[in-house]
């Protein structure tokens, strides 16, 4: 009964979450509105575009009751100009797209799956967080909707290498405080590296865990003391340097 | 205030409940798959969500005998929609069963300290099954040792014998308001997250900015 999977989601998971971005549909027919359990579905009718969860666009697809129209940033032009910057800059990842300003009222606030980064209006030059296991969906069950398929799936693998060369490399900055900013990371990337970041920051944390301890006991003397120990830590950091 | 702004409060305004719930319950399941311990029981979300699920289901039951084509294609989204949801609650509550199985003492004493920790039937569960271990345990070895050494949850001699789920493993998170600066207990690292940004670091660091909604792992 227990869930017997490791911490960490895993590729059918992040695939499941995936299904939930909404992506913009044609319509081929006309379909009654709908009340389901993630909120009200429209209407819809021909030719009218309306955003849908991806796993309700598949079903349309594979009946032929809909097309999908990709998202903008799934072009070749926007795929050839995002694998241009990845190669370029190779100390980060290529800008996500601009979160979406918070609400004022603070209510909860969105976040991907939830977001429309997928849908037509979508920015056409930042990949979004599901933007691996998107295209690959897409491509598989949709790729008449697409105008050059094949070139899409080459850029795509592209960009994967090119990112997951990143994410390796990245590792030389990792130590055993964590903190380490992966801006612009992929659902899938986060899936693939979470195992091996993970183990390599917590592997240094306990190789360091005494001298850890050490401070975590100076610093709270320090205080309790209301001595301020900020000289002793900078000489402390030159030694350590030397 | 700009356009933006304006944007966002409008579509947050028009934005449904149930969408709203499934975002929240989709954000309690990767939590719950991600961090290292046990989190607060969700029990309004859990509540709605559950009563929603249970009038879907009457409702499927009672129009499957339609063979109307067009009402049996709604039928088929209902259902696609509903077997998800119920994916979502089934492995949200069998991630937390896990970490009950792992960590029981831990959590019953976190649980006797904060009571929204688990929901009724989880703490039916985890005293019941703790019970039946232990009562197992003695009659099958536990009995024939000194009576010092039968206890499962003995702290003296400055080891616990309580696991405990570690909490400084590292997590990958994403920034949803300004939380400003954060440090990590123990180290020297002092970092500001943004929102928006996404970053490896300790659970412990960013465990309260998570309960608070302010940090969403990932």
């Amino acid at each position: 009964m227990a869930l017997p999977l490791p911490p960490g989601l895993t590729p059918p998971e992040i695939a499941f979450l995936c299904e939930m971005e909404l992506v913009t549909v044609i319509s081929r027919q006309r379909l009654e509105g709908l009340e389901l359990l993630g909120g009200p579905l429209p209407p819809l009718s021909p030719p009218q575009r309306t955003p849908l969860p991806l796993w309700l666009a598949f079903l349309l697809k594979r009946q032929r009751r809909a097309n999908i129209l990709p998202p903008p940033w799934l072009s070749p032009h926007s795929l050839t100009a995002i694998l241009d910057h990845e190669t370029k800059h190779d100390d980060a990842f290529s800008p996500p797209p601009r979160f979406y300003p918070l609400p004022s009222n603070n209510t909860l606030p969105f976040s991907p799956p939830f977001l429309s980064s997928s849908t037509a209006d979508a920015a056409p030059d930042a990949l979004p967080y599901h933007w691996l296991e998107l295209g690959e969906m897409l491509l598989e069950a949709a790729a008449d909707d697409f105008e050059e398929p094949d070139n899409v799936r080459k850029l795509l693998r592209g960009l994967r290498e090119a990112r997951m060369a990143k994410l390796r490399k990245g590792v030389e900055v990792l130590d055993a405080g964590g903190g380490v900013r992966m801006n612009g990371v992929g659902g899938m990337e986060v899936g693939e590296g979470r195992a091996f970041v993970g183990g390599v920051i917590d592997g240094l944390r306990k190789i360091a865990a005494s001298r850890e301890q050490q401070k975590k006991d100076r610093d709270r003397e320090e205080r309790e003391n209301g001595y301020p120990g900020t000289a002793d830590d900078y000489d402390e950091n030159e030694m350590d340097m030397q | 205030m700009d356009i933006d702004d304006i944007l966002a409060e409008v579509t947050a305004d028009a934005v449904p409940q149930e969408t709203c719930d499934l975002q929240e319950l989709t954000r309690a399941w990767v939590t719950e798959r991600v961090a290292p311990e046990i989190l607060p029981y969700p029990d309004a979300l859990m509540e709605r969500v559950l009563e929603r699920i249970r009038k879907q289901i009457e409702l499927v039951e009672d129009q499957t005998g339609n063979m109307d084509p067009k009402t049996n294609f709604k039928l088929i989204v209902i259902q696609t929609e509903l077997e998800r949801f119920k994916f979502l609650v089934r492995s949200f509550l069998r991630a937390r069963i896990a970490k009950l199985d792992k960590h029981p003492l831990h959590i019953f004493e976190s649980h006797t300290n904060d009571p929204t920790l688990l929901s009724p039937s989880e703490h039916q569960y985890l005293t019941q099954h703790q019970a039946l271990l232990s009562q197992h345990y003695h009659s099958s070895f536990l009995s024939q040792f000194p009576d010092a050494l039968q206890r499962l949850d003995d702290t003296t001699g400055g080891m616990s014998m309580i696991d405990k789920p570690d909490e400084d493993t590292a997590v990958f998170c994403r920034v949803l308001r300004e939380v400003g600066v954060v440090s990590v207990e123990g180290t020297d690292r002092v970092f500001e997250m943004k929102r928006g940004d996404v970053w490896v670091v300790r659970w412990s660091a960013i465990r309260q900015r998570v309960l608070l909604g302010d940090i969403e792992l990932i």
